[in-house]
């Protein structure tokens, strides 16, 4: 019904150089069907939300809004305004100054039935009554002035008045901002209603993604003016495949998000300047040489449309059913030890995932063959798309380069004889990357992204002349010195005191999303990692028993290895349900 | 309801305590004085002594400041409410004789100027405003400009010697043909209408600037409010956006600018009233202060304060009909 093509609205700032707020939109919104927009604040979602009644000035606007086919770009103010309202209604974000101080709300609420359906006034002050009642206000609502209302009292009157001259498409520009969360459910569940009840067509506009997901099953999602991925709404946020989108959907949070909040590395940018090539490149993880110069158009992937040159999120490193065998020497006949018993496992650009067991559960084992160290005795490990089973020579430099070990003891990890120079210098040294002076400047930069002085003195330390915080961080900066892509941390803070522990972990998150790393990060304490996990991979006795989100698998466990795991885990000074039962009497 | 009708009644009774500190001044400023408000005007040597025994006795009964302070006060008070403010010195007639044969021709010149430049203030400013940026909002901009800075007085002399001597279409002074007798009313309203032609556009023009300029910018910041784009949105014809919400909002300040300046409209008209020798209050005041006619000066003082304050009453309850968060605040 309501077709948007290639939808661009220009502003020009002192009539010079124009500020593109909405570029090259396109959607298609069915009869009673619902789109979300969702994108960061200043995406252009409301820009797109105002262009669809041409409350534009004309020339700002290009592109095409078709209503049945009819053309509406182009239209002069006078044809606007037989489809604002009657076919078109919008509920704004400003809901404290979209009503007229000086008129009664049910005036307001009236007026364009008076203009658009020629009632009388008392008749449209009956007709505002009734759908006043519809949305849950009272008559004495209807005589107050708006400063009279609360918040949430003149979103319904706002509603009111947009169902007044029963539109076909409703626009819901930001309909739950500013409203605590017991009106907010009551909002979405009158607008689901409402549309269920009228066949009003929604166009909901947010970044309250739980309001979109509860009221569409279409979404796009908006980057600096431009679509970069737009399906089913179930499968945009089930399985996102733009990595912004998956940024998004990662830095909202939920009742049941136990991580702290994830946000996409750096800010989006200045709309007067946008990047060249794909406008998201720039905090995107995997952005390669084209995403610099080509803008990516959509494309289907996987149910949906995805504008991302690779097409979409990528798997950076998938293992396949492996295996590792130990043969143990305990004085009889050697023993076979199945320490890994075929895990498969994928971790995805950007992603940080958490493998939790108990020792010997074979985690390190795992850890050691994804990195290379270990050769495993069955399955294959694919780091990029290439198999790097038993990598040499070549490939086993690169895959170093690409993938780094923090391992789980920093004293046994580094040489009692080198200085931090050299701890941190060393994989420079061996992959011989750039000339000396490179290499230092390099060495110079880690050191400071982990927070470690950078002065002569403190590079010429030895191993046992640092604290073990300082250690442990030494060892992060040398797994960091030659940019991999996917970090792999054992254990990288079992060694370190509670809040060096603490400073640790989030000095970890903070270069994972800055850099953009993947991360996998084994640990027994399911407590610590909860708070930077995206993903929770539950290992037992070689292996994987649960697997999910990390939200998920902490509050709602399923295998029975990962609830003793939870009770296990640290409390102090919290009582639990079961605490709580015990000490009533 | 309850809270606005506690709003209104307080509103007046706020007022009344202003009238009556002012007739508390006026009764106590002259007294106050060294010496006391008579001892120039009774000494024989001085050059403000008063010859006529009628006036000095009258004055001397007038003031009573024989008699303790608290019956003066009193008095004083009763002398007003039953319209004696005194006796003007240099026309040996009572005061209020002489404010209620000026106070009517004021009324009507300043009334005139204050509908006319409003009506054009409001009707101008509007349509500049919701043409912000045009050619036709500049222009009146510019023109407007010009007439808040140009003194009164000048506009004045131009349209006597144009309109009234050059031209001789109006007469150039007066509020009425001297000694003219009208045959019916409607001779008397027009002989009295051209007269005031010319002094009430004056004035008019001397205050439609500064009311035109606020209008204007008023109207640009209610249109840029949230309200008028919604209001847009609901597709409403452009004669209801722009008078309908745009100039209902925009009207609030201009309500409370009419109420501020009331009492320079009624001062403003001394120029205008002395140019064209017009028989208003304006000129009185002129006059008695060149004459040094305290108790008429003083008289006049207290029945311009009382008007000021009567429009700013006025203006006030305006308000609050206009605008439904007045009265709460």
């Amino acid at each position: 019904m309501l077709v948007v093509r290639d939808l661009r609205v220009t502003f020009s700032r002192d009539g010079k150089s124009g500020v593109r707020a909405v570029d090259g939109v396109s959607f298609e919104l069915a009869r009673g069907g619902a789109l979300g927009v969702i994108g960061e604040t200043g995406a252009g979602k409301t820009t797109l939300a105002r262009a669809l009644l041409g409350l534009h000035p004309p020339e700002c606007v290009q592109g095409s809004v078709r209503l049945d086919g009819r053309e509406l770009a182009g239209l002069s103010e006078e044809e606007w305004r037989a489809v604002r309202w009657r076919r078109i209604a919008l509920v704004v974000q400003s809901v404290g100054t979209a009503l007229d101080p000086v008129y009664r709300v049910g005036e307001q609420i009236g007026e364009p039935m008076r203009f658009h359906l020629g009632l009388s006034p008392a008749e449209a002050w009956a007709r505002a009554e009734e759908l006043a009642r519809r949305v849950g206000l009272e008559p004495r609502h209807l005589c107050a002035y708006p400063h009279q209302l609360s918040g949430g009292e003149k979103q319904r009157a706002l509603l009111a008045m947009a169902l007044g001259c029963n539109p076909e498409v409703l626009v819901l520009d930001e309909p739950t901002s500013g409203q605590d969360m017991l009106s907010r459910v009551r909002l979405l569940d009158l607008l689901a209603d409402l549309r269920r009840e009228r066949g009003t067509a929604l166009l909901v506009v947010s970044h309250d993604l739980g309001a979109v997901a509860r009221l569409t099953e279409e979404v796009a999602v908006l980057y600096a003016g431009k679509l970069v991925e737009v399906g089913p709404t179930e499968a945009v946020f089930g399985d996102p495949r733009h990595p912004y989108t998956w940024g998004l959907l990662h830095s909202y949070p939920d009742m049941d998000t136990a991580r702290d909040l994830r946000s996409i590395r750096g800010l989006p940018p200045d709309p007067a300047h946008p990047p060249a090539g794909c406008r998201f490149h720039p905090r995107c993880t995997q952005a390669v040489e084209k995403c610099r110069h080509e803008e990516p158009p959509l494309v289907e992937v996987a149910g949906r449309q995805v504008a991302c040159h690779l097409g979409g999120l990528q798997t950076l490193l998938r293992a396949e059913s492996l295996r590792k065998v130990f043969f143990v020497d305990n004085g009889g006949p050697r023993s076979p030890l199945e320490a890994v018993r075929g895990v498969s496992l994928e971790i995805r650009e950007g992603e940080v995932v958490a493998l939790v067991g108990e020792t010997g559960s074979g985690k390190t084992t795992l850890g050691r063959m994804l990195v290379g160290l270990l050769s495993p005795d069955g399955g294959r490990v694919v780091l990029e798309g290439r198999d790097l089973t038993a990598a040499q020579g070549e490939k086993w430099r690169w895959l170093s380069r690409r993938v780094q070990l923090i391992p789980q003891d920093p004293f046994d990890a580094v040489s009692p004889r080198m200085t931090v120079d050299q701890v941190v210098r060393e994989p420079l040294d061996i992959q011989k990357v750039g000339a000396p002076p490179e290499r230092e400047e390099k060495v110079r930069q880690v050191l400071k992204a982990v927070g470690l002085p950078t002065d002569p003195v403190f590079l010429s330390l030895h191993a046992h002349e640092l604290s073990g915080g300082q250690l442990q961080r030494v060892v992060i900066a040398r797994a960091l010195v030659l940019e991999p892509k996917l970090l792999i941390a054992d254990e990288p803070v079992a060694m370190l005191d509670p809040s060096e522990q603490a400073r640790v972990m989030n000095l970890l998150k903070e270069i994972q999303v800055e850099r953009g790393l993947a991360m996998l990060l084994i640990s027994h304490d399911l407590a610590l990692v909860r708070k930077v996990a995206d993903r929770i991979l539950v290992m037992h006795q070689g292996r994987i028993v649960e697997e999910g989100p990390g939200s998920r698998v902490v509050t709602r466990p399923i295998h029975e290895h990962t609830r003793a795991l939870l009770e296990s885990a640290p409390r102090i000074g919290v009582f639990t349900a079961e605490d709580a039962e015990e000490t009533e009497f | 309801m309850n809270r606005v009708f506690q709003g209104f009644v307080g509103r007046v009774f706020s007022y009344l305590f202003s009238l009556w500190v002012i007739l508390t001044l006026n009764f106590l400023l002259p007294r106050l004085m060294p010496g006391d408000p008579l001892a120039a005007l009774l000494d024989p040597a001085s050059s403000d002594y008063v010859f006529d025994p009628e006036v000095r006795a009258a004055l001397e009964a007038y003031y009573g400041l024989d008699r303790p302070l608290l019956e003066q006060y009193a008095r004083y008070l009763v002398g007003i409410f039953t319209g004696d403010l005194g006796r003007s010195i240099r026309l040996s007639r009572p005061v209020g004789e002489l404010v209620a044969s000026r106070l009517p021709w004021t009324l009507l010149l300043v009334g005139t100027a204050l509908l006319l430049s409003s009506a054009l203030a409001l009707v101008a400013g509007t349509e500049a405003g919701w043409r912000r940026g045009s050619r036709t909002d500049r222009a009146l901009v510019a023109v407007h400009l010009l007439l808040a800075n140009v003194p009164v007085y000048l506009t004045g002399m131009l349209f006597i010697h144009l309109f009234g001597a050059r031209l001789g279409w109006l007469p150039m002074a007066g509020g009425r043909t001297p000694f003219a007798r009208y045959e019916t009313l409607l001779a008397a309203a027009l002989d009295i209408g051209r007269h005031l032609v010319l002094p009430a556009l004056t004035l008019t023009l001397g205050m439609l600037g500064v009311k035109f300029l606020l209008v204007r910018n008023t109207m640009v910041t209610v249109l840029g409010e949230d309200f008028m784009l919604v209001a847009r949105a609901k597709g409403l014809p452009e004669g209801r956006l722009k008078w309908g919400h745009g100039l209902r909002n925009a009207v609030l300040p201009f309500v409370a600018h009419l109420a501020a300046h009331a009492g320079m409209a009624i001062t403003g008209a001394v120029f205008i009233e002395t140019l064209f020798n017009y028989p208003g209050m304006g000129r009185l005041i002129f006059e008695s202060v060149t004459a040094r006619d305290y108790p008429v000066i003083q008289g006049v003082f207290l029945v311009v304060s009382a008007v000021v304050l009567t429009a700013n009453l006025a203006a006030d309850l305006l308000n609050a009909r206009l605008d439904p968060r007045v009265l709460e605040g």
